[in-house]
């Protein structure tokens, strides 16, 4: 009843789960976002108080590729926070009706029509990687991301985050306008 | 148990936390980073704000008392000049945003969530780092930039 090759019990979790009589769709499909401000500002004073540290993505990407790298020096436990995300980011989803669901995630991109690019999948893939890419260097030059700058440094009151987190806002708004225009 | 062991439970922890409200509020979706910034839909900017307007009051009373941190001391709060390389590098860090439509810790949650091209959006992250940090110890011999959003090298402590 759960299909007979282990692969897919990974997919079939929520239906093993009803089947169990387990409760699997406890959030809503979107938290509002006056809840998940708050939620997120209380993560980010938790973890100064723990660590002392900003809870930033850029870091953990930096510590965990040092890591992977074996590069000596690397702090580990940004690796475990950054595994931590993306298993924070399955439990999630995992109680949303949606659930895991296997897909591109970029269909704005890949599909045609009103409102959509169209691009062939290939291409999308190489204008995303191209966009990561940029985005990486960035952030390091910057020295912090979204997160880093736009929420753990700004609460810090650091002058050098609010002055980044104004401009990647204005740029980010500026290059969707751009986009926007395009299509 | 060792204090490393604290830091890496206290890590992933915090880090499911992060990923969990990145998920639950929909962070994690092209479409809801893509209408935020062409501002028709004020969501996540609200989000952004309340996260700020919680969590910069609280630092500041607790920075004040000089509350004694659980892993690391006293909480030192790390308040930068502007330097030309964070307005840059914002600049240019938003102009990835806006095309990739996720930034680097919704990426992950975007992948966990099952959008396979979130992976593609993962490695050029990597990517990215590694040429500006290629580039910053060839121009000074190892030291690498660090923001008041970044990992810190706090001093004497098991980090």
């Amino acid at each position: 009843m759960y299909g007979h090759f282990w692969p897919v019990l990974p997919f079939r979790y929520r239906q093993v789960a009803s089947e169990l009589g387990v409760l699997m769709d406890l959030l809503p499909d979107r938290l509002p976002w006056f809840i998940a401000g708050p939620l997120l500002g209380l993560l980010v004073v938790g973890f100064f108080l723990f660590t002392n540290q900003p809870l930033g993505a850029t870091g953990a990407y930096a510590e965990t590729s040092k890591a992977v790298r074996r590069v000596p020096g690397a702090v580990v436990w940004r690796v475990w926070y950054f595994v931590g995300i993306a298993l924070g980011g399955f439990i999630a989803v995992s109680l949303k009706e949606t659930g895991f669901d296997p897909r591109s995630g970029y269909d704005i991109l890949t599909q045609s029509g009103e409102g959509n690019f169209g691009l062939s999948l290939p291409v999308a893939a190489l204008v995303i990687f191209v966009g990561a890419v940029v985005m990486g260097y960035g952030a390091r030059m910057s020295g912090g991301c979204t997160s880093g700058h736009g929420i753990c440094g700004t609460a810090q009151r650091s002058p050098a985050s609010w002055a980044a987190m104004m401009t990647f806002m204005a740029s980010a708004v500026a290059t969707t306008f751009i986009i926007n225009q395009v299509v | 148990m060792k204090s490393s062991t604290k830091f890496n439970i206290i890590g992933l922890l915090f880090g499911a936390g992060f990923g969990f409200v990145l998920g639950a509020a929909n962070l994690h979706e092209y479409t809801t980073i893509h209408n935020m910034l062409s501002l028709e839909e004020f969501d996540v900017f609200g989000l952004m704000g309340l996260a700020i307007g919680t969590s910069l009051p609280l630092l500041a009373i607790f920075e004040r008392a000089k509350v004694k941190t659980v892993l690391a001391g006293t909480l030192s709060l790390s308040r930068s000049k502007v330097q030309k390389h964070h307005v840059v590098g914002g600049a240019i860090f938003g102009i990835g945003w806006a095309v990739s439509g996720t930034c680097p810790a919704p990426a992950l949650v975007m992948l966990a969530s099952g959008a396979g091209l979130a992976a593609v959006t993962i490695a050029g992250l990597f990517v990215g780092l590694g040429l500006r940090d290629a580039q910053t110890s060839r121009a000074a011999g190892g030291a690498v930039t660090q923001g008041d959003g970044e990992h810190r090298t706090t001093v004497g402590v098991g980090n």
